[in-house]
Parts: C-alpha cells; sequence; structure tokens
C-alpha cells in the first residue's frame, strides 16, 4: 500500500481540498456519493474516496453484492417470459425484470427475430436505468446496427455468481495491473510459459456480477469457474492466483 | 455477569448469500442481521415513492410476538430516517434480525418458550442492523449508533448504568434506549419505567457521550480526551473501525 | 414475495452434463460433503453448522409446564423450524413453503419419533407437572441441504444443552437456578443423523449428496436417509419424482451409514472440546463434584 487509504462512512463531511477542482471540465460524481445544494458533497456508503483530478471526477470505491442497474452497463440477464415485442429478463434474484426489446438485436425486424426460450442467457447492454421504471436492454449497438458481441449466449457453459467488486475488475481493460485479476490469463496463457494453464474456453462477464465461462470441455468450464470464485471468495492476490491456478489445473489432468 | 464491562465485537459480512450481513455482541447481547435490498416489493408493501424498509426481528427460542412486532414497528420507523429511502421507490430493503444469545439472569428460570424480550436489547438490534446495511452497501444518510442506560435509585442517590445486565434491569426505576446519527442528531428516544425529567436528561447525557464522542483528530488530544472520558465504549469508533477492517479486506487489491 | 430465481437453461443442462462426467461444479466428488463445521455457543444448548455455504443454528430450551392429558408421564418435546426471510427472500414469515414443511416433518420423524430424546426423564410429577423441550432451528443461510445441517444441529444443541437441576422434597417441586445448582444434561438415548441423496439423469442414475442450492433445482428425485451410528434406520423418505432401483437404494444407505458414523465423532469431538473449554484447570469439575456430596 503506497498510500494512505481515505475510508469514508455515510454522512461524513468530506475536507473540502480533497475535491478536485478543473479549470474547464464540470466536476463528475461517480457511485456513492451525492450532492446537497448547494454545495456538500456527501458519501452515502462505506468505503474508500477515489479522486481523479486529471477528469475531475471522484467516487467511492466499494463492494457489494446487488446489482443496481446504470446505463450503458453490460450485465448477463435470463429470460423469464416473452411478451409480443419484448423479452423479460432478470438481471438478479427477486428484483423486478428488465425489458429487452426482440427488435433490439443485430438485423432484427418484424419478421426475422431471434427467438429466445425461458432460461436462455443474454449478453446485454443496459439502455434505460431510472428509479422509477424497470430497466430496458438492448443487444445491438445503436450506433452502427451491430451486436459487438452482445447477444444470446448459446453453446456449453455455465454461469458463476460473483461479487460486483470482482466483475467490475475483470471488466478494466487492464484488468491485471488495474484490477489485480490474472486468473483468466493464466489460465489460457501458452502451457510451460509462466504457470499458464493451457486451456481452452471463453468469458462473458457481466456488471450484475454473472461469469459465463463456455467450452466444449465440462472440466475447463469448472475449473475456470472455480478459479474465479475462489479468486473472488478468499480475495487471492496475484500470487495466490497462480498458485490457486497450478492446483487446478494439475487436478484436471 | 461482567458482560457490561465487555467491549463490543463485530464482525461484517459472515452470511455468504445475503446482500450483506454482521454479527454483533456486546454486553451478553449476540445478534447476526441479514439485509437482502433493494428487492422487488409485494403489492401491499409497494410505495410509489420510496422503498419500504421490512425488519424482521427473530427470538433466539420460541415464536416472535406482540413484543417482537413493537420492537420491530420501533426499528422500521428509526432505520427508514437514516436509509436514502427515496432512491428506491417501488422496492422493499428486507431486514432479519435473529438474536443468538442474551445474558441470562442466573437468579431466575426465565420462560423460554414465551419469548419475551428484554429491553435492553434494542441498542444491540440497531448496531447489527446499521452494521449490516453498510454492509450491503444501502444508500444511506448518515450512519448510528445506539446504547441502553439504567437509572437505579439507592438510598436517595440515582446512579446511571450503562448496558445493564437483565438483573440490573429488573432492579432500576427506569431503562432508556437511545440513538443518535452520525450528525450527532437524536434518532431514536424510549424509555421504561418511573423517572424524573432530571433523571432523563442525565441518561441523555450518558447516552449522548457514548454515542457521539467525536473523532480525536490528533494523537496529542486523543491522550488528553483519554483521561476526561467517562466509562463505556466509544461507540462510533467502534463502528468505524469495524467498517474500515471490511472496506480495507474488500480492496486488498487496491 | 419474490418468487426464487429458477436457473438458467445453460446452468441446468451444464449441472446435467457435468454430473454425467462425474464432475460437480465446487471441484467435490458426488458424494463427498463440503467442509463441515460445528460449533457451541457460550450458553447451553446452542450449536452452529456450516456446510459450505449453508449455515444451520439451533438454539435448545426447556421449560416446566403441564403434560399432555392422554399421556401424563411423559415430557413434552418439541421442533420448530420457521424458515424466515434471511435464508432466502422467497420465505415469508407466518406462510411456510413446502420446503419448510419438508424440513420440519423429517426432523420430527428423525429426532422425535426414534425416541432420541427419553420424554419419559422429563416427567417431575406425573400428570401435573413435566418438562417441555424445544429446539429452535434457524436458517442463517440457504446453498442447499438444509435437512442434513438442520438435522445435525438439532442433535448437537440437545446433546449440548442443559437443563436446571430439580428435586422433589415432600411433593414440593424445587427447580434450582443456575447460582444455585449446575444444570444437568438430557437423558440422551442415541444419535440420528440425516444423509439426503439427489438424484441425476432420466432413471435417476446418479446419486449424489449433500447437493447446493443449484443442484436441488435441477435433481429429478431426492431420498433421505435418517440413521444413527450403529446403522440402525430410524426412516427413509423419498417424497416423489423419478423412480430409483432398489440396488441402488441400498448401495446409497450403505454410504450414509459410514458418513453418520463421521458426524457421529465430529459431534462427540465437538463435545469434548466444549466440556474441555467450560472447565479451565479443572477447578469447577472440582468444585461441583465437592458439592455433589
Amino acid at each position: 500500500m503506497e498510500t494512505e487509504r481515505l475510508i469514508v462512512l455515510p454522512g461524513e463531511t468530506i475536507d473540502p481540498s480533497l475535491i478536485p477542482s478543473h479549470q474547464k471540465l464540470p466536476l463528475r460524481l461517480g457511485p456513492g456519493l451525492r450532492h446537497i445544494p448547494p454545495s456538500d458533497i456527501v458519501p452515502t456508503v462505506a468505503g474508500q474516496l477515489i479522486t481523479n483530478p486529471a477528469r475531475n471526477s471522484m467516487w467511492i470505491e466499494y463492494n457489494s453484492q446487488r446489482y443496481i442497474p446504470s446505463t450503458s452497463d453490460l450485465i448477463l440477464a435470463t429470460v423469464t417470459r416473452a411478451t409480443p415485442d419484448a423479452y423479460l429478463c432478470t438481471l438478479s434474484p427477486y428484483t423486478p425484470p428488465a425489458t429487452l426489446p426482440t427488435l433490439s438485436f443485430e438485423g432484427a425486424t418484424k419478421k426475422t427475430r431471434p427467438i429466445l426460450t425461458p432460461g436462455a442467457l443474454v449478453y446485454a447492454r443496459v439502455t434505460l436505468a431510472n428509479r422509477h421504471m424497470d430497466p430496458e436492454l438492448e443487444c445491438v449497438s445503436a450506433a452502427t446496427g451491430k451486436a459487438e458481441g452482445l447477444g444470446p449466449l448459446a453453446g456449453p457453459g455455465c454461469v458463476f455468481d460473483v461479487s460486483l467488486g470482482f466483475a467490475r475488475r475483470l471488466l478494466m481493460a487492464r484488468s491485471r495491473e488495474e484490477g489485480g485479476v490474472g486468473v483468466l490469463e493464466m489460465l489460457g496463457g501458452e502451457e510451460g510459459a509462466a504457470g499458464g494453464g493451457g486451456l481452452a474456453f471463453e468469458t462473458a462477464v457481466g456488471r450484475n456480477g454473472r461469469v459465463w465461462v463456455g467450452s466444449e470441455s465440462a472440466r475447463t468450464v469448472v475449473v475456470v469457474g472455480r478459479a474465479l470464485q475462489e479468486t473472488d471468495r478468499a480475495g487471492l492476490g496475484i500470487e495466490g492466483q497462480r498458485k490457486l491456478v497450478k492446483r487446478l489445473v494439475r487436478e484436471v489432468r | 455477569m461482567t458482560a457490561a464491562t465487555t467491549t463490543p465485537e463485530a464482525a461484517v459480512g459472515v452470511l455468504p448469500r445475503a446482500d450483506g450481513s454482521a454479527k454483533y455482541s456486546h454486553a451478553g447481547y449476540t445478534v447476526t442481521a441479514s439485509v437482502n435490498g433493494p428487492i422487488e416489493a409485494q403489492r401491499r408493501d409497494e410505495h410509489a415513492y420510496e422503498a419500504h424498509v421490512d425488519v424482521t426481528v427473530r427470538p433466539a427460542a420460541g415464536v416472535g410476538a406482540t413484543r417482537e412486532r413493537h420492537l420491530e414497528s420501533i426499528l422500521q420507523s428509526s432505520l427508514s430516517q437514516i436509509i436514502l429511502v427515496k432512491n428506491f421507490p417501488r422496492s422493499v430493503i428486507q431486514i432479519v434480525l435473529q438474536i443468538e444469545d442474551s445474558p441470562e439472569n442466573d437468579y431466575v428460570n426465565t420462560k423460554l418458550v414465551q419469548a419475551s424480550l428484554n429491553f435492553a436489547i434494542m441498542p444491540a438490534l440497531i448496531q447489527t442492523a446499521v452494521l449490516a446495511l453498510l454492509s450491503a452497501a444501502v444508500p444511506m444518510r448518515a450512519t448510528a449508533t445506539a446504547t441502553a442506560v439504567a437509572t437505579v435509585r439507592q438510598g436517595g442517590a440515582t446512579k446511571t448504568i450503562v448496558d445493564p445486565s437483565p438483573r440490573e434491569v429488573e432492579t432500576a426505576q427506569s431503562v432508556h434506549v437511545f440513538a443518535f446519527t452520525s450528525h450527532d442528531e437524536l434518532l431514536l428516544a424510549e424509555s421504561e419505567g418511573d423517572f424524573t425529567v432530571k433523571e432523563w436528561d442525565d441518561s441523555y447525557e450518558t447516552a449522548k457521550a457514548i454515542c457521539c464522542r467525536p473523532e480525536p483528530t490528533k494523537e496529542g488530544i486523543a491522550m488528553v480526551l483519554d483521561d476526561e472520558t467517562t466509562a463505556g465504549p466509544d461507540m462510533r469508533h467502534f463502528l468505524r473501525l469495524a467498517m474500515e477492517t471490511k472496506v480495507a479486506s474488500d480492496l486488498y487489491w487496491k | 414475495m419474490p418468487r426464487e430465481a429458477e436457473p438458467s437453461l445453460s446452468e441446468r443442462q451444464f449441472v446435467l452434463q457435468a454430473l454425467q462426467e462425474n464432475l460437480r461444479l465446487d471441484g467435490r466428488e458426488l458424494d463427498q460433503y463440503r467442509p463441515l463445521e460445528l460449533s457451541f455457543g457460550d450458553q447451553y444448548g446452542v450449536a452452529d453448522v456450516t456446510f459450505g455455504r449453508t449455515r444451520v443454528l439451533a438454539k435448545a430450551s426447556a421449560e416446566v409446564t403441564v403434560p399432555y392429558a392422554d399421556r401424563p408421564l411423559d415430557g413434552i418435546f418439541n421442533i420448530a423450524t420457521e424458515l424466515s426471510p434471511m435464508a432466502s427472500p422467497a420465505f415469508e414469515v407466518n406462510r411456510p413453503t413446502e420446503t419448510e414443511i419438508l424440513l420440519s416433518r423429517l426432523l420430527e420423524k428423525t429426532v422425535r419419533r426414534s425416541g432420541a430424546l427419553d420424554t419419559e426423564s422429563l416427567c417431575l410429577v406425573a400428570g401435573q407437572k413435566c418438562w417441555s423441550v424445544r429446539v429452535d432451528v434457524h436458517v442463517l443461510s440457504h446453498d442447499g441441504n438444509l435437512i442434513d445441517a438442520a438435522c445435525l444441529a438439532v442433535v448437537a444443541a440437545l446433546r449440548h444443552f442443559r437443563k436446571p437441576d430439580t428435586s422433589i422434597e415432600g411433593g414440593v417441586l424445587t427447580v434450582y437456578t443456575a447460582a444455585e445448582r449446575e444444570a444437568v444434561p438430557l437423558s440422551w438415548l442415541h444419535s440420528p443423523f440425516c444423509v439426503t441423496w439427489s438424484f441425476f439423469g432420466d432413471e435417476g442414475e446418479t446419486a449424489v449428496l449433500d447437493a447446493t442450492r443449484l443442484e436441488e433445482q435441477v435433481r429429478v428425485a431426492s431420498c433421505t436417509v435418517s440413521l444413527n451410528k450403529h446403522g440402525e434406520i430410524c426412516q427413509i423418505a423419498k417424497l416423489g419424482g423419478v423412480p430409483v432401483d432398489a440396488v441402488a437404494l441400498l448401495q446409497c444407505t450403505a454410504v450414509a451409514l459410514t458418513k453418520v458414523k463421521e458426524f457421529s465423532e465430529l459431534v462427540d469431538k465437538k463435545l469434548a472440546e466444549d466440556v474441555k473449554k467450560r472447565d479451565k484447570g479443572g477447578f469447577m469439575a472440582e468444585l461441583s463434584a465437592e458439592n455433589e456430596r
């Protein structure tokens, strides 16, 4: 740990000197903070205060289990029911359904549209998240009209539940350096080279704390899923992950 | 029983499948709480503009009755004040408080099947609920701390006892439960028994000293404060320590 | 109340496919239990049992009451299983689900009907006064196999429990408080445990022990065998689901016996550790021995 953590609890006052002030950019508040007009910024959750003066933003870093939809999040949803013009999906247990319009798929028209049965998995983006309305999803980029990796997840594979913080770390552009997760790289890496597992699999990570692991080999899916869950639950660092991967890969053979 | 002198203990995130959970023990009481939410509300609990806070109190032995329902309604209204309920309309935040242990009065054989909850358990319930809410990352306006104070009249003089044992509750003239938010606002004041305004004021000041002790800013000042402070644990500092540990372990990778 | 979340199709298919290859999602063998933990509370009669992510707390308590008119020589013994929303938001207070009813019936048959607790010893004055012993089962976290975990917790709690000592002199019944006389253990006859098998496949050909919640959601049948370490079977419950081959069931019972022996050892070991912990330096033991004389 290079710097002292600044941990805040709900309702505590944030030292004004910590609030970034930029010449041109407006101040952006991330999760866990609320603005009480005129000028108070107050945390609403317990976590670490992070500020980014370059982008004039601040937020609270914390981990949780319950997903609260937010626009443009990539999520893994389960279809529960079909209506004439939309599929109803669940993002997390016991929450109201999200709607996925049948036309929000690549190349979908009124005549040709994907048929999804209840229980099917889709990788989608949240397009509408509003406290007074049920969330809405899409499986196509509105700008390009292409799926860009979104859509139904078919093929053999399984879903594993992880904490929301861990899902976010997996989704970071440089997850190993910034998020401290390297399990997937290690498992998929060349055999023999730096502890690589040499396993062939694909993943889809949802911000709602669900990770889909697909592979022809059931054994591989189980190993990848266990590696993810154990890393998350035990809070393993890079070195711990390396040991875990080594142990799991040895079990496979 | 020397339970009253023990320091509070807490573990956060003890239940793997709940959104948030905490186990808290203090003064002989042990309570485990789970928080789930915001989740879909049932039609009868649905509120168009805010989240419904659903509190269930379950005694360790026996079935809950009127007394538990009464505690639930007090807790529900207090916790709704600190949770940002407006953020989640039409949903429910479910809090279940399971009592695991409560101090026994060694001199009386309690009737356990007719669970009658001790009034002095309230602070433990509030504290556990707040810890579990923090662990579930439910947005809140402020945190809260609570304590119980009993007043005992002995030969003309009145004595205040912090965190009374069941034996002390039995002999006390009155018992008071106070909860304060982290902004030093009075969140809850419940009293039982006969008392004068003066006694209530004294209890209030004692409770406030325990719940709202200012955060020592510098080491030097902390040293001086230690000499002056009255007996009893520093609840606010305790709450902060418990959460700091939790956040630090969650963000181990940072 | 919100309904229980259904597993997705791909989860269903995968669990079944993996089981055909003798694989489980958490890497266990088919007949392997999750890491098992048992601990006792500071008070007598509180047992906390953990099976992986399933956690059950049982608390035993006793009070003096009037026996039932038709059974004047017996005490009263009850097991209360009420599932709270703590286990899952789908459980509602005062509205029992099927899981809850099955759990309470199985515990009833296993522990109460098998005569594990000698109810006659709970009688104090025939037809007038007896002990009423009650065990409350609290499910704190539900990740499958509640039955086995709850049964273990109930048995452990009852064996750990101490009820206040009593005496009858000249027709006067005295119940001593903990300050006056050391409490006494219950008269315990044998320790039955539940072992639940889950069956998968079209004809239930794959049998699995200690199913997780996801596995419970996709299984085609289940069978709970209750027995003690001497191999005496208290009950077998196979409620609905696909039929299972009788020979396979015999095999299951044989494996169940080895598991029950392990449970039995675990409870004995933990009870012994607890006695040691409560009796630091053997001073209290000496003192109470003197008092008895």
